[in-house]
């Protein structure tokens, strides 16, 4: 009687897997387990990152002064900063007449710089160091900092000899080195897999990521590339993602001038439906007298992630070259 | 215990642990360095995959020719027995003078000389391993040059609201073959180095057809009747790089165009 | 009307801190700031392109002849997730540019503000193409 019953509650069990397995057109294995990470999984087993995501918030990546002792806000105060960063991101509020004015560009509607501060109403993404700021920089670190600035804040690019004046993002190269902070706009990525790799295909510059589930070293530190050179693996249902052998051979190349030495450590976690929490830690012993860590969301975005062919259309190079010829042809005033 | 009561047992779960394996999706456990040959029922065409072929320099068979003068042989062009079906692209009459034009001047105007996305089908047989990512409803494909690449969509996107380098692709099974419709192509890239050409008309449709493991069978048909009496079709093998160490590298070559495009815009030495 | 100093200095502070952060568009190495300009035109051509749209416009001068001037605005990319296409500007549209000249003396402007002669910003959200939001 016993190894009856056994088998039929073996069929029981067996049976009830089989009602939950999907139809194979749907994306992978779902269940309505809310909140666990363990429901997204491809249907090779790997846990489910894929669709498009974007990484725009309004939550600064330091801690602000006015929230010094302050890292997590409540909801009403983080309601009041969400509405004076949004008010203060309004790029139809103008400034005519200044340089401010100018770089501010264009109206609102071509920007996307973030609707919401992070969900749990963290006041910076920085989550290590405690204090929400970027820790102290080596004196290599300062000087490289230093000579940006200076750059940045001459005139430089208006009397520019050549495009090699310009940094990667003016000369459509990359527009931001890894790991990529939220930008003005196009903070969108397309993360698709298949066994053995994890790809993602950032809008700005169209690029595509690919990440190797693998154990195969590095590239040889002979060979640089300004995305680096990525190793993954899971952890769990964490993707970690090691990036090396960087390049510093331009203006901006580099994440915050930091030297081709720094090391990336990346991860992402399939939160639920619309949510990845993705985090980095970044450490450079010349530049940082530490490694710090950055924890911030990539939220599902309901539209597509379009083309940006940047150096294809980059008119404005020509544009500001003719401008700098044109300068020096204008009597010394 | 009676034994045609353990053995009905026996049967009875064997045969419920048969139907529920058998019913499961197509999991592929993946150890390290294994590949499965299909993903949901489908060829899994995920990997890294090249062309090895004279078509980047000239789709049509042609002879050796001399490149720039001030190299010598270094990039002179090897001969090619052509991958366009019939070895003729229609053009129309009107058409030809400009293919002619573009061939003169092919070294400063090829899109590729400005690092320019290449376009379909041309960045498939650019002589460089590009990769195939198979995901679960969209296929992206990465190009090294000028890091070009194109998202692949299975579900229904609409329509693409304006025109792009690598077009607005569309896919679809049909038995064992990927067929993806390409349109919304802009007119500024070009099929090969020889200046064949096209208009914003284009639409391309390719074939990707596995033939065993390590091969794909690689055909695009070419409509544009701005430019074309007729559609025509090139096809090819893909092969796959089997090397373990075979890895996607970065070609991001517009520092290497800058020069071409803008030294006329720098300053003059005093 | 008082102008609202405060809050403007308070924009432009958090606008520089913004925009220093990261790598950013050289905008004043391109267009002057110096040389604001008003403009009406209409449309005879846009292109579509990264990393700006440029709208071509027609200007009308007192004299009664016609100007040909390039406006430069910003990535397409978003408008065409708001469900704008190229469709959305049409040629013949009367547009009112108010911006900045380029410094290279061209007929070349940035369009900063840019609306349409009942004052109604260009592209405002929610006047496009219904965007399908079950996609």
């Amino acid at each position: 009687m016993r190894t009856i019953a056994g088998a039929v509650l073996c069929v029981l069990a067996l049976a009830s897997i089989e009602a939950q397995a999907p139809p194979s057109e749907r994306r992978g294995v779902q269940t309505r387990v809310e909140g666990s990470s363990r429901a997204f999984k491809t249907p090779w087993g790997d846990p489910d990152l894929q669709g498009t995501w974007s990484n725009q918030t309004l939550t600064p990546l330091e801690r602000p002064a006015e929230f010094a002792n302050k890292p997590v806000l409540s909801a009403a105060e983080a309601a009041d900063y969400e509405k004076r960063l949004l008010r203060n991101n309004d790029a139809d509020l103008r400034n005519p007449g200044t340089r401010q004015d100018v770089n501010t560009a264009y109206n609102n509607v071509w920007w996307d710089r973030g609707n919401k501060i992070v969900a749990d109403r963290r006041t910076s993404l920085i989550v290590d160091p405690a204090d929400g700021k970027i820790p102290a920089l080596t004196a290599s670190g300062q000087a490289r900092a230093e000579r940006e600035r200076q750059i940045a804040s001459s005139n430089v690019e208006e009397h520019a000899t050549s495009w090699l004046d310009f940094d990667v993002y003016s000369r459509c190269i990359i527009r931001s080195g890894l790991p990529r902070l939220s930008t003005g706009y196009n903070n969108n990525y397309e993360i698709v897999q298949t066994p053995g790799y994890v790809a993602i295909f950032q809008e700005q510059i169209h690029e595509t990521r690919i990440i190797p589930l693998s154990t195969q070293p590095h590239l040889p530190g002979t060979v640089r590339q300004w995305l680096g050179d990525s190793r993954g693996h899971w952890e769990g249902d964490t993707l970690v993602v090691e990036t090396t052998n960087f390049t510093d051979q331009a203006r901006g190349s580099i994440f915050r001038n930091a030297t081709k030495n720094m090391v990336l450590v990346e991860k992402w976690r399939r939160v639920d439906d619309r949510a990845i929490d993705y985090q980095f830690t970044v450490s450079d012993p010349e530049t940082w007298t530490r490694p710090w860590t950055v924890k911030m969301p990539w939220n599902r975005i309901d539209g597509l992630v379009y083309e940006y062919a940047c150096h294809e259309g980059n008119l404005s190079m020509e544009h500001m070259l003719e401008a700098a010829r044109a300068a020096e042809k204008q009597p010394a005033k | 215990m009676p034994h045609a009561r353990t053995r009905w047992a026996s049967v009875i779960a064997t045969t419920a642990i048969l139907i529920a394996v058998a019913s499961l999706p197509q999991v592929d456990a993946q150890a390290p360095g294994t590949r499965s040959a299909r993903i949901q029922g489908k060829p899994n065409l995920s990997g890294i995959w090249q062309a090895v072929n004279e078509a980047n320099w000239d789709i049509q068979a042609h002879e050796a020719r001399p490149g720039p003068p001030q190299f010598g042989a270094l990039f002179s062009e090897p001969a090619g027995v052509g991958v366009v079906d019939g070895n003729e692209i229609p053009y129309k009459a009107e058409a030809l003078g400009k293919k002619k034009e573009n061939f003169a001047n092919r070294w400063t105007q090829d899109p590729e000389a400005k690092c320019y996305m290449p376009g379909v089908p041309r960045a498939t047989y650019q002589p460089f391993p590009f990769q195939i990512i198979q995901g679960t409803d969209t296929i992206l494909i990465a190009y090294p040059f000028a890091s070009a690449s194109r998202i692949v969509h299975f579900k229904d996107v609409g329509e693409s609201p304006a025109d792009s380098w690598m077009g607005w692709s569309r896919a679809r099974w049909e038995g064992d073959t990927l067929v993806v419709s390409v349109t919304n192509l802009l007119e500024d890239t070009w099929f090969d180095r020889a200046g064949n050409f096209h208009s914003d008309a284009l639409r391309v449709t390719e074939r990707y057809t596995p033939a065993g493991d390590n091969v794909i069978q690689y055909e695009a048909t070419i409509e544009d009747p701005n430019v074309f009496t007729r559609p025509w079709t090139l096809r090819m093998p893909l092969y796959r790089r089997l090397e373990k160490s075979a890895q996607f590298l970065e070609f991001k070559c517009v520092p290497f165009a800058e020069e071409l495009l803008y030294g006329h815009l720098r300053k003059p030495a005093s | 009307m008082r102008p609202r100093i405060p809050a403007l200095l308070f924009a432009v502070a958090l606008c520089l801190i913004a925009l220093s952060a990261a790598a950013h568009h050289s905008f004043s190495a391109e267009f002057d700031a110096n040389k604001p300009i008003k403009l009406q035109g209409t449309v005879t051509k846009v292109l579509w392109i990264n990393p700006h749209t440029w709208i071509h416009i027609l200007v009308m001068k007192p004299d009664g002849t016609t100007e040909p001037w390039e406006i430069e605005a910003g990535t397409p990319n978003t408008l065409f997730r708001l469900g704008f296409t190229r469709e959305s500007l049409k040629s013949g549209t009367v547009i009112n540019v108010d911006g900045y000249l380029a410094r290279d003396g061209s007929h070349r402007a940035n369009g900063r503000d840019l609306t349409l002669p009942d004052g109604r910003k260009l592209f405002m959200a929610g006047s496009g193409p219904a965007v399908d939001k079950d996609k």
